[in-house]
């Protein structure tokens, strides 16, 4: 007799879906528990990845920053016959990223600028 | 006398046996299990990080709420037909090269040209491209019987493969567009006014327009009223003499004219365009929409279910990105938001039944 215990036709996208409201009840549960046990670690495993792409020099360590941070000074990379120029946000560097000022606000990955030493002695 | 109703309502509660107030509140807290996750999750980033309720955040929430809504308000039409439409975000990316390349001062695309045409020009060109597609889409659906799924997903396909021949023309050689027209620009993100120093951009008005005008389309006029009926019944649509292709044709085409000013207001938003504008839109889009009520059932769904919808989704990702929570994970949260609102859609419809 109890009527949550009936499976009854659904319309639509659901057309073929056959389940009772207990059953759904269920579900709802799970996937809220789930949503809040995702949300708890995504929140705990906090931190955006700053990522440096050296392009051809050597390589830098990955940062592990909070939003609105600004990237740790540190060495820039070296590579045999060019001269580091700075980091840019895109691969085709027109965005320049200006480690003082600019702030992180999601994981990103920054690429490097290099200049050649001597471009007529070769 | 307003709370007329609402002692009525207690009234009848009181008299309730316990075991029905108990399933009573079970109800209630299943129909709005998503709600109150997403209230805890925002009160508990407003404790860590105040700013977040600053108005800074406020208007950024805003503004990219603006930015999403007209996509969103778009598909849901195409989801009271019980369909959905998966190429949305393509589309908008295509909205968006077309009008990046057009309203630039490079010309990278089209090396023959000197100046820029009218805004508007390239706005009804967009319009169109993006109503062509919802044609094919609508077309198929209503002539072919495909499922809109199908439909859309080879419309994805295709509309994608066009958006990389076409920044492959001219010397552009596939690479992001910029360098757009300052009147372009400030034809979309001029500040429209300023509250306590953060400036509104235009496309919120924009939106707001847009969203009134969606309203209109879908409660007064014959069309909309149309759309509902074929949505919730096709044959009792047909019989009951509702042009029931035609109906589907111009949801979709409508939907694809959605897709194409969103696509607009982003290339001047985000001040470039490439391959990947508008990648994932509709997934956001889709779940606005179910999370806003808009049912999967088919003929059910309102325009403010919709804009609260949008509203929810950009206040939970602005918070968790507050948070410095990675976006890797925001896609997980989206996918469980998405399931956890489909299965509270079907419970409503099974206990209203």
């Amino acid at each position: 007799m109890d009527e949550n215990n009936k499976t009854k036709e659904l319309r639509g996208l659901y057309k073929h879906i056959k389940i009772s409201v207990s059953a759904l009840n269920k579900i709802i549960i799970g996937l809220c528990a789930l949503l809040i046990i995702v949300l708890v670690m995504a929140v705990s495993n906090r931190g955006f990845t700053v990522t440096f792409d050296s392009t051809g020099g050597t390589a830098a360590a990955p940062q592990k920053l909070m939003y609105g941070d600004l990237i740790e000074e540190f060495d820039p990379p070296t590579r045999e016959g060019y001269t580091f120029a700075g980091w840019y946000l895109d691969e085709n560097l027109t965005i320049p990223w200006d480690m003082n000022n600019d702030t992180v606000t999601s994981s990103m990955t920054l690429y490097a600028e290099w200049s050649e030493n001597n471009p007529s002695a070769e | 006398m307003s709370n007329q109703p609402e002692k009525a309502k207690a009234e009848s509660f009181k008299s309730l046996s316990t075991k029905d107030k108990e399933r009573k509140i079970a109800d209630l807290l299943l129909n709005n299990a998503m709600y109150i996750i997403i209230l805890l999750a925002i009160i508990y980033i407003a404790i860590q990080r105040p700013a977040f309720l600053g108005l800074s955040s406020i208007v950024n929430v805003i503004s990219l709420t603006a930015a999403k809504l007209p996509i969103a308000l778009g598909i849901g039409g195409c989801i009271v037909l019980t369909g959905t439409d998966i190429s949305a975000g393509r589309v908008v990316g295509l909205s968006a090269c077309i009008s990046a390349s057009l309203l630039t001062t490079v010309f990278k695309v089209f090396p023959n040209m000197t100046s820029a045409p009218p805004i508007i020009a390239v706005l009804l060109l967009v319009m169109v491209v993006g109503a062509a597609i919802g044609f094919v889409n609508g077309f198929s659906v209503a002539e072919f019987k495909l499922h809109p799924f199908i439909v859309t997903l080879s419309t994805q396909l295709i509309t994608y493969g066009i958006i990389l021949m076409y920044l492959m023309h001219g010397t552009n050689n596939g690479q992001t567009l910029s360098g757009l027209t300052q009147s372009y620009r400030d034809f979309v993100t001029k500040t429209l006014f300023t509250v306590g120093g953060v400036a509104i951009p235009r496309y919120v008005l924009y939106a707001i327009i847009l969203t009134i005008f969606m309203w209109i389309v879908w409660n007064k006029t014959t069309f909309g009223k149309n759309m509902f009926a074929v949505g919730s019944n096709e044959e009792a649509a047909n019989v009951s003499g509702v042009n029931v292709s035609k109906t589907i044709i111009m949801v979709f085409m409508l939907a694809g004219i959605m897709y194409a000013i969103t696509g607009f207001f982003d290339g001047a938003r985000i001040a470039s365009a490439n391959a990947n504008t508008g990648l994932n839109y509709e997934c956001d889009a889709i779940a606005a929409c179910v999370i806003g009520g808009v049912s999967f059932v088919g003929g059910i769904g309102r325009i403010s279910g919709i804009v609260i919808g949008v509203l929810l989704l950009q206040i939970i990702f602005a918070g968790l990105n507050f948070l410095s929570v990675d976006a890797n994970m925001l896609y997980i949260i989206k996918g469980l938001i998405i399931l956890i609102a489909c299965a509270i859609d079907m419970r409503k419809y099974l206990v209203r039944k």
